[in-house]
């Protein structure tokens, strides 16, 4: 049976040891995301929390020490199980022998595509992203901008059932970054899968309809943007309540993130968090704190990411 | 259809690369030099004269002995500067493809790893056979319609160039995706090609050498490596139409370069990137 989720992580994790030192660093520890079929989903996390890590460990390009990520239910390791997939990775290294077409015919023969296919496809590419008159041209001419959209181009050209995009508008200008932004909607109109790994937040909050931030190789809050960034909020502060009722609020809430011994339970309603604190009296568990909440999603990672001794443990992204 | 993809991606990297057409500029100097240059006329069968620049040579050189000659010389060079242009020429081009940027996208692609770095092999592989089947066969046809002798014990030379580039070149193979350094895997390789007709005098340093711990030594480096320096004279033997010792040579060379491929494929598995 096909998985109902495009990218699905169990306890991923991975471990860097030094050779010589046998010093170890855990660049992702344990994490367990799930991201549905059809969703534009944000990556997020400050410098070295493990993005660039995670994304290559799905892309396989990194073999993780623990767990394992699914694409599309498929083991990433599988090489065919990587053929849905379209990626743009950050700092590219395009080879500057080849023409803008020229690169696109090879990365498409490459996902599979026949050469009718191509000769069919590249133009239509090249036209998506505003290229067509540097079709011939070396892509050691192109600026940085165009390289980013042929990239694009390249990312689209077999079309993928998901995306992997890895700073997709990095040195685009605001134009471009609109044009972007409006081919990635139409993909997602079309049922496909974006996962966008950005550190530019107004742009996430723009366009994903659900985000996770990792912070020390962990996920510390993951969500639906809607919900983290609601209007008008609540965070339910609470000191270890029993496992069976942690459960069922992590259902119910919005969002949940763990620290200092306390979980953050965010709700996007007050008759949700009303609910909530019902359970817990019943349960005579004791509530820090109540705080009504109003974030963009700026607030969201600043809080999550400045809270310095966060004890991160995977959030629900339902 | 990947493999093509892959195969032709390399053969593009290595024509953007000004080494290789300068391996393809000297080839193609030498066959115009055998075209233009070398007048040979025959009577009756025998060679009347034979000129280079306009200048006759004296007496009537046996035509057989001047042809095998040429093919020689240009053998040895194809061997000696043509092989070391040739390993210098694709040193870079498997740590350019390791670069950050850019061997993410490739393994983000429905291919093995396996697939990713034979594919670059056998893509340098085939630039250098074309270059020398280009050459050798060129002045092979030359020579053949200017004197009427075809011997084919000259075509060998494109068998045995190939076969120990492609030995040579998974060294190559293996420093790249071990270390990515063009340098060191031009430095090493070029000192497997110096160190073999060392190592071939074997039977003299039997006679020198005085412990059997250094002999076993000796012999042990012997069969392990690349016999670069066999293998060129096995092909000058073959043009000159003289018999060879055997195979070994051959066999162990191919053993010495399967080993490093593996090695190298077991490595790229492993890694990270």
């Amino acid at each position: 049976m096909e998985s109902e989720f495009a990218i699905e992580t169990q306890e991923l994790t991975k471990v860097y040891r030094s050779r010589w030192s046998g010093r170890e660093v855990r660049a992702i520890d344990s994490i367990s995301l799930q991201v549905r079929r059809g969703v534009i989903f944000g990556l997020l996390g400050p410098n070295g929390a493990g993005k660039t890590t995670f994304v290559k460990a799905l892309l396989s390009a990194v073999r993780p020490t623990l767990g394992t990520a699914l694409i599309f239910g498929r083991d990433a390791r599988e090489p065919s199980a990587r053929r849905p997939i379209g990626y743009l990775p950050e700092n590219h290294r395009f080879p500057t022998y080849f023409s803008g077409a020229g690169m696109l015919d090879f990365y498409a023969a490459l996902s599979g595509v026949d050469a009718a296919g191509r000769k069919k496809l590249i133009p239509e590419q090249l036209d998506l992203v505003g290229l067509s008159d540097w079709a011939g041209v070396r892509i050691g001419k192109y600026s940085k901008g165009m390289l980013q959209r042929l990239g694009l181009a390249q990312a689209l050209i077999h079309s993928p059932s998901i995306l992997i995009l890895d700073e997709p508008t990095d040195g685009v200008d605001p134009v471009g970054r609109r044009q972007i932004r409006e081919i990635l909607t139409r993909c997602e109109e079309r049922g496909v899968t974006i996962f966008v790994n950005s550190h530019l937040l107004a742009e996430v909050e723009t366009l994903c309809g659900e985000v996770a931030i990792l912070h020390k190789g962990k996920v510390a809050l993951s969500g639906k943007m809607r919900d983290l960034t609601a209007g008008k909020g609540y965070r339910l502060t609470v000191a270890q309540p029993p496992e069976a009722l942690a459960g069922e609020l992590r259902n119910r809430a919005s969002s949940m993130a763990v620290r200092d011994g306390l979980i953050d339970f965010q709700f996007a309603s007050r008759e949700s968090v009303n609910a909530a604190v019902d359970l817990l009296r019943a349960e005579r568990c004791e509530i820090e704190a109540l705080t009504p909440t109003t974030s963009t999603l700026e607030d969201v990672f600043v809080r999550t990411v400045e809270n310095k001794d966060v004890v991160v443990k995977s959030g629900s992204n339902k | 259809m990947i493999t093509i993809a892959l195969i032709r991606d390399t053969f593009r990297e290595a024509l953007a690369r000004k080494i290789f057409w300068v391996l393809f500029g000297l080839s193609t100097l030498m066959i115009l030099f055998f075209l233009f240059i070398l007048r040979i006329d025959i009577v009756a069968g025998a060679t009347a004269t034979v000129a280079i620049f306009g200048r006759e040579t004296r007496g009537n050189p046996d035509i057989d002995r001047v042809v095998r000659g040429v093919y020689g010389a240009i053998a040895t060079f194809l061997y000696t500067w043509g092989m070391f242009l040739a390993v210098f020429a694709s040193a870079g081009l498997v740590p350019s493809v390791l670069e950050p940027g850019r061997i993410e996208l490739l393994l983000s692609k429905p291919l093995s790893r396996t697939h990713i770095l034979l594919g670059r092999f056998i893509g340098n592989v085939l630039v250098v056979s074309l270059n020398t089947t280009y050459l050798v066969l060129g002045v092979w046809t030359i020579l053949g319609v200017k004197t009427g002798i075809w011997s084919p014990g000259f075509l060998i030379a494109i068998a045995t160039t190939t076969f120990i580039f492609a030995v040579l070149l998974a060294v190559v193979v293996l420093i790249g995706v071990t270390i990515e350094s063009a340098a060191a895997a031009t430095m090493i390789t070029v000192a497997l090609m110096i160190i073999s007709p060392i190592l071939a005098q074997t039977s003299l340093m039997m006679r020198l050498l005085s412990s059997e711990w250094s002999r076993n030594v000796w012999r042990t480096l012997y069969y392990v490596f690349p016999k670069v320096y066999e293998i060129g004279k096995m092909t000058l033997d073959a043009i000159q139409s003289r018999t060879f010792a055997g195979f070994m040579p051959l066999w162990t060379s191919a053993v010495f370069g399967a080993a490093m491929l593996g090695a190298a494929l077991a490595i790229f598995h492993r890694r990270d990137f």
